[in-house]
């Protein structure tokens, strides 16, 4: 039992991780109806809004899981509890080999470096892909990813909603979703606990 | 007493001697969507299979379980308890026309003032437990309020029913977190924590406190020991779902959905226990006051309760359908 904001994609549709693609389908056809605006066992339960978060969590889950491979990458990345150092940085010894210097970064070669908001939208211009087509086929609002790639952290949900928002936005401009999603959520974790300084100043 | 250790012989004969009988709630916040429709027929079709039932009207202000049962004029009732004129509980049970069965009606009461107190029902659910039957089923009236969902609390696993309609959906959210953060406070010893679940009750209170697991943390925070504690009542609590009068696969969908959706927000965790069909032959069992169960025991919704009345006689299996 687990807040839902905490739930992983597994949790979030009822099933188990061992899951077949005809349950996932099924899991998500249920799921469909149950968030929809019109369900009459949400429709005293749902706040203005939040039902169609949590359908576009859905999407997102559905998306990740029902295709092999998304699901293999997301599998391993749960299972994981992946440490940070696995994974190579650019100042590390092991693995890709940082740029020269800055001169050689090619912010448009995506194989590298930090993704922010201004970066994810170029690459997402360089390829021609419209932000309307990205919403489409996420089914993520757009305001969000607008917001997103202006890197307004304050106007976005919570971590776990961006975090589904942003590895489909990967997706979609044909980014590795895991890479652009660890990269861009240290910014927004970041930002986010800069602005909580703030507010509780003692703390 | 674990539940899953009474299958097998009990079931035949009907006799758990020596041990307290099963208390079974129905609750469900919204009137008229067959609570004590569904009493009376669980309560039948319980006995005709062997058990001792007793059913107990708990609704003193809308009493009728004893009409749906073919009673015109009870002998006893809840009513003499609660004005004081019998103290023994057992003495209120009268014989039904169906064997096995007896009923504590709740007619005849001071139309000035039927409910008891507090401290009264309560005594009077204890005195339950110390009844010769295997299961006594209470029916309760309307509400979610506090003299209705004592009731509710003698199990952790009562019954909450539901129409296939938004009002009564609604109104089974508002009575199963009620019953829940209900428990969750009386559970609760120390006054600072009990405080702070008081405080959540409230929907739009100040704390910020919008969820029974911000409570938790909250709780955690205050008192680890009673984090624990409360922790473990929250998951103890598990209501078991009947949708009555369903027509069609949409509505017994609603059932699953409502069993996420009390998941997802409200930290409830409830069993889907079964649905029953809307059923022209209800309305006329109904009319006729006589169980549905007895007069067209091969219609559809007679099968479905005798399916649940299986079920409960069990003990916890698998959900439904």
């Amino acid at each position: 039992m687990k807040p839902l904001e905490e739930q992983d994609h597994y949790e979030l549709l009822e099933i188990s991780p061992q899951a077949s693609a005809e349950e996932i389908e099924g899991a998500y056809q249920m799921a469909r109806s149950i968030y929809a605006d019109e369900s009459m066992a949400g429709r005293s339960v749902f706040e203005a809004g939040d039902a169609a978060l949590i359908r576009d969590r859905v999407e997102v889950a559905y998306c990740a899981l029902i295709d092999r491979e998304t699901r293999r990458a997301y599998d391993a990345e749960l299972g994981g509890v992946v440490p940070e150092h696995v994974e190579p940085t650019s100042e590390t010894e092991s693995g890709a080999l940082p740029p020269e210097s800055l001169e050689d970064f090619d912010p448009l070669d995506a194989s590298q470096g930090e993704f922010d908001g201004t970066r994810l939208r170029r690459l997402r211009m360089h390829r021609g892909i419209e932000l309307e087509r990205v919403a489409e086929v996420t089914k993520v609002n757009p305001t969000y990813l607008r917001f997103i790639e202006e890197e307004r952290f304050d106007d976005l949900p919570a971590a776990v909603y961006v975090r589904g928002f942003v590895l489909g936005y990967a997706g979609c401009v044909g980014l590795d979703p895991r890479r652009v999603a660890k990269s861009y959520m240290s910014r927004y974790e970041e930002s986010r606990n800069s602005s909580k300084r703030r507010l509780f100043g003692r703390r | 007493m674990k539940r899953g250790q009474r299958k097998g012989g009990s079931r035949r004969t009907g006799r758990r001697s020596g041990s307290q009988p099963r208390l079974l709630p129905l609750g469900g916040g919204k009137g008229g969507v067959g609570k004590s429709f569904l009493v009376a027929n669980l309560a039948v079709s319980m006995a005709r299979s062997g058990h001792r039932v007793v059913a107990v009207d708990c609704d003193l202000e809308g009493a009728n379980l004893h009409t749906l049962l073919g009673l015109r004029r009870p002998l006893h009732s809840f009513a003499e308890y609660v004005a004081g004129r019998e103290t023994d509980v057992r003495k209120l049970a009268e014989p039904t026309p169906v064997e096995n069965l007896r009923l504590i009606a709740g007619t005849g009461v001071d139309l000035g003032s039927a409910q008891p107190e507090q401290n009264q029902r309560l005594d009077f659910l204890d005195s339950l437990r110390g009844m010769d039957a295997d299961f006594v089923l209470l029916d309760l009236g309307a509400g979610s309020s506090a003299s209705v969902l004592d009731y509710f609390m003698v199990s952790d696993d009562g019954l909450v029913v539901i129409a296939p309609e938004p009002t009564a959906v609604e109104n089974a959210y508002t009575f199963m977190r009620a019953a829940f953060y209900r428990r969750l406070r009386l559970a609760m010893v120390e006054p600072e924590v009990r405080r702070l679940v008081s405080v959540a009750m409230d929907q739009r209170n100040e704390s910020g406190i919008r969820s029974p697991y911000e409570l938790l943390r909250e709780v955690e925070r205050l008192d680890p020991a009673e984090g624990v504690h409360f922790a473990s009542v929250m998951r103890a609590f598990r209501p078991r779902l009947v949708v009555n009068g369903v027509r069609g696969t949409e509505d017994i969908r609603l059932g699953f959905s409502i069993k996420t959706l009390c998941s997802k927000y409200y930290a409830i965790e409830p069993e889907y226990l079964g649905y029953v069909s809307y059923d022209e032959q209800v309305r006329e069992a109904v009319r006729a006051c006589r169980p549905v169960v007895d007069i067209a025991p091969d219609s559809s919704a007679a099968v479905y309760i005798e399916r649940i009345a299986r079920k409960l006689a069990e003990g916890p299996g698998e959900e439904v359908p």
